[in-house]
């Protein structure tokens, strides 16, 4: 018998292939690996840093949207049914709750600052955050060098605590610091990243122009002009809009008209720019020193009445007549001042035709004190044409009148001899439903009647966004008007003060300040 | 019973073994070849990855401050950034740091002006001022001299462009590039193919 042996090792075969997939799968397991690593922080990562951004913005924009009702409806600003609470001089609001990734947003907004017109500057604080979806793995600073930063000192993520709250407190001031675990409400782990930012809310005052008609416009006469002057750098001169080289010149031609429409019949001289909105007006048909632009729409919210909360309340009078005078109040054996913020505040519930009010300042030691006084007239100041009611507002004495119905009388019986327009105000409460809404149907009316002929004019302004403004004679006015349509046929002078521009109550708010908290 | 060896021997011949030798060589050849290949393949990708992050990352640390900013500009050879910031926070050796040390690392309660170009709020009468700039092909953050190297050098990251525009509103345009491990169709070409292109608006009404 013959035994034949073999040399061959069929195995070494197995072995390569075996080699070949651990190698192949080697490489396949790195890739992956890495793949998971920038998927990790790019689909991950990076998206909830930008989402809770995203989400600090919004709770910004709520709490905006919010602190705009306190001029359009005052009465449900910050109200707790949209869950806004009041505690230590700020509100407050439950966090709210919105997208598919569950980001989650909450805002603190505190009145911080009251300027001369009383009107509040609110700061809004709020905090964004968003959940941080896959593994509970650090960003890629290990592929940087050793002295280089990246993601770690950029995104912040709170994997296991929140290191805000641990480190500066809940409000960032270093007060109440505590470890709050990262868990959602199974108690499971939650990684999240959280943003916070900070706005500041300006008020917006009504008189950026000496007339703004959110309607149609007509006027002035052929011989009327409008400029502007500055009052902080000196009383009107007629002369300085045809002086360059007078240093107030620049201050001269700001007589800047207004119209939200394309009905727009302009004479006279204007001194500033005019706006329109899809108007046809040329340099060729008119006298316009500035820019003409027919594009510029806008629109005038309805006027409601500021909340008197915080104002001082004075009983009495409760009704103007001939010869009635309001004189301070006296608390405590010292006439009150009353502030912008805080003046003192009368409810008038008629104001007759014939009616004569004198607004007296506070006086210590034979000086005249600034004085702040709001009066709510809620009916009308006049009922016809040749009515005569009559307002005197002394020098120091800041008079802001409201009034629900409608305002007729002679221009010169708009006596405001302090020298600036800003110190006599008048605001047209827009006509409601019961229901609160506007009320197209109730058509609110400004007469003035420059009485005779006389050229005698007034100083104050006047913000009636819903009332037709109508305006007969050659009267010499400074001030300023915001009304619907507008209409003027005499050859009246009209000198907007430029310093009227940041003077008024609060029409609306716009955001000017924007801080991150990058801690 | 006799047992019978067989005599003959198996082998190769030299012939054989010449052949099989270069066969081997070849296929060798040609496996590490690809391993090689394959692990360049992989380093470039693995490069060009994480140098997109790094991208991301310069873009997303610009738009923030830019976002917060005052006022952005940039230099003429369009090599670095520099930007106020309001300074938000109270730091150590700030005059209200000085009057009341616990106020250290506290916001600070902005202050009104109202100037002839309207209405400004300040945090404080100075600012922060952060720049970002090109050292070789890093790219750095320095923010009151403190400097932070915010991408390596080893990935070759050159911002291409930065430019700040002024009209009704303010914002900077940056885009970012860098150069791949792997080119095929030039390098021109294969930087432009990595542009990360970012807008983003002040949101703070200042001019200058």
């Amino acid at each position: 018998m013959r035994i034949s042996q073999r040399t061959v090792a069929p195995g070494n075969v197995l072995l390569c292939v075996l080699c070949t997939i651990l190698v192949v799968s080697l490489i396949g397991g790195n890739v992956l690996l890495n793949c998971i690593t920038r998927y990790n922080v790019a689909s991950s990562q990076v998206r909830s840093w930008k989402e809770s951004l995203d989400a600090a913005e919004t709770g910004g924009d709520i709490a905006y949207a919010e602190l705009r009702k306190t001029i359009s409806d005052p009465t449900h600003a910050f109200g707790p049914s949209n869950g806004w609470t009041y505690s230590g001089g700020a509100y407050t609001n439950s966090p709210v709750t919105y997208g598919q990734d569950n980001l989650s947003t909450s805002s603190r907004v505190d009145p911080f600052y009251y300027d001369g017109n009383g009107n509040a500057w609110y700061r809004i604080r709020t905090k964004g955050t968003a959940p941080v979806l896959g593994l509970k793995r650090v960003g890629m600073d290990d592929r940087m060098g050793p002295n280089t930063r990246g993601d770690s000192l950029l995104r912040k993520i709170d994997f296991n605590y929140d290191h805000f709250v641990a480190t500066y407190g809940p409000n960032g001031d270093g007060v109440g610091q505590t470890l709050v675990a990262m868990i959602d409400a199974s108690g499971n782990p939650r990684p999240q990243i959280s943003r916070r930012i900070e706005l500041i809310a300006a008020p917006m005052t009504p008189f950026e122009a000496a007339i703004k008609a959110g309607g149609t416009f007509y006027g002035l006469g052929s011989a009327a002009y409008i400029d502007s002057y500055r009052s902080t750098t000196g009383s009107y001169d007629a002369s300085v809009k045809t002086n360059p080289s007078d240093p107030r010149y620049p201050d001269s031609r700001s007589g800047t008209v207004e119209i939200n429409s394309s009905v727009a019949t302009i004479q006279g001289s204007i001194y500033g720019n005019l706006y329109t909105n899809g108007g046809t007006v040329t340099k060729k048909t008119t006298s316009i020193s500035g820019i003409i632009d027919n594009n510029v729409p806008f629109s005038l919210s309805p006027f409601a009445m500021p909340s008197t909360a915080g104002w001082n309340y004075v009983s009495s009078p409760t009704m103007i007549n001939p010869n009635t005078t309001i004189n301070p109040p006296v608390v405590n054996g010292v006439p009150r001042t009353g502030s912008p913020e805080s003046p003192n505040y009368y409810l008038v519930s008629s104001f007759a035709n014939n009616g004569n009010l004198t607004v007296n300042p506070v006086v210590i030691g034979g000086v005249a004190q600034e004085t702040y006084v709001a009066i709510h007239v809620t009916g009308d100041i006049g009922q016809n044409t040749s009515s005569q009611p009559t307002i005197t507002v002394p020098p120091s004495v800041h008079v802001q009148v409201y009034f629900d119905g409608n305002l007729q009388t002679k221009a010169e019986n708009i006596i405001n001899t302090s020298g600036y327009a800003g110190n006599l105000q008048f605001y047209a409460i827009s006509p409601t439903l019961p229901n609160g809404a506007p009320d197209p149907s109730v058509q609110q009316t400004v007469d003035l009647n420059s009485g005779g002929g006389s050229t005698s004019g007034f100083s104050a302004v006047f913000y009636t966004p819903s009332a037709n403004f109508t305006i007969n004679g050659a009267p010499d006015i400074t001030g300023a008007i915001v009304c619907k349509n507008f209409y003027g046929n005499g050859n009246v002078h009209w000198h907007y003060d430029r310093a009227l521009d940041s003077a008024g109550d609060a029409v609306d708010y716009r955001i000017i300040s924007y801080v991150e908290d990058i801690r | 019973m006799k047992l019978k060896t067989s005599q003959s021997i198996a082998g190769f011949t030299l012939s054989e073994m010449l052949v099989s030798l270069s066969l081997s060589s070849i296929v060798l050849a040609a496996a590490i070849t690809s391993g090689i290949s394959l692990q360049k393949s992989f380093s470039a990708v693995d490069n060009y990855f994480s140098t997109q992050m790094q991208q991301i990352r310069i873009i997303d640390y610009l738009n923030r401050d830019v976002k917060r900013g005052l006022v952005v500009t940039t230099s003429v050879d369009l090599q670095s950034v520099t930007m106020s910031v309001p300074k938000y926070i109270i730091q150590a050796g700030d005059p209200e740091a000085i009057a009341d040390p616990e106020t250290i690392g506290t916001p600070r309660t902005p202050t009104v002006a109202y100037t002839t170009s309207g209405w400004q709020v300040n945090y404080s009468p100075s600012t922060t001022t952060v720049v970002y700039s090109i050292s070789g092909n890093s790219i750095l953050r320095t923010e009151n001299g403190v400097v932070t190297t915010i991408a390596s050098s080893t990935d070759q990251l050159v911002p291409q462009s930065t430019d700040v525009e002024l009209s009704n509103t303010e914002y900077a345009n940056t885009s970012v590039t860098f150069l791949p491990i792997f080119t095929s169709g030039g390098a021109v070409a294969e930087r432009t193919g990595t542009s990360l292109y970012a807008t983003a608006y002040l949101r703070n009404k200042r001019r200058g």
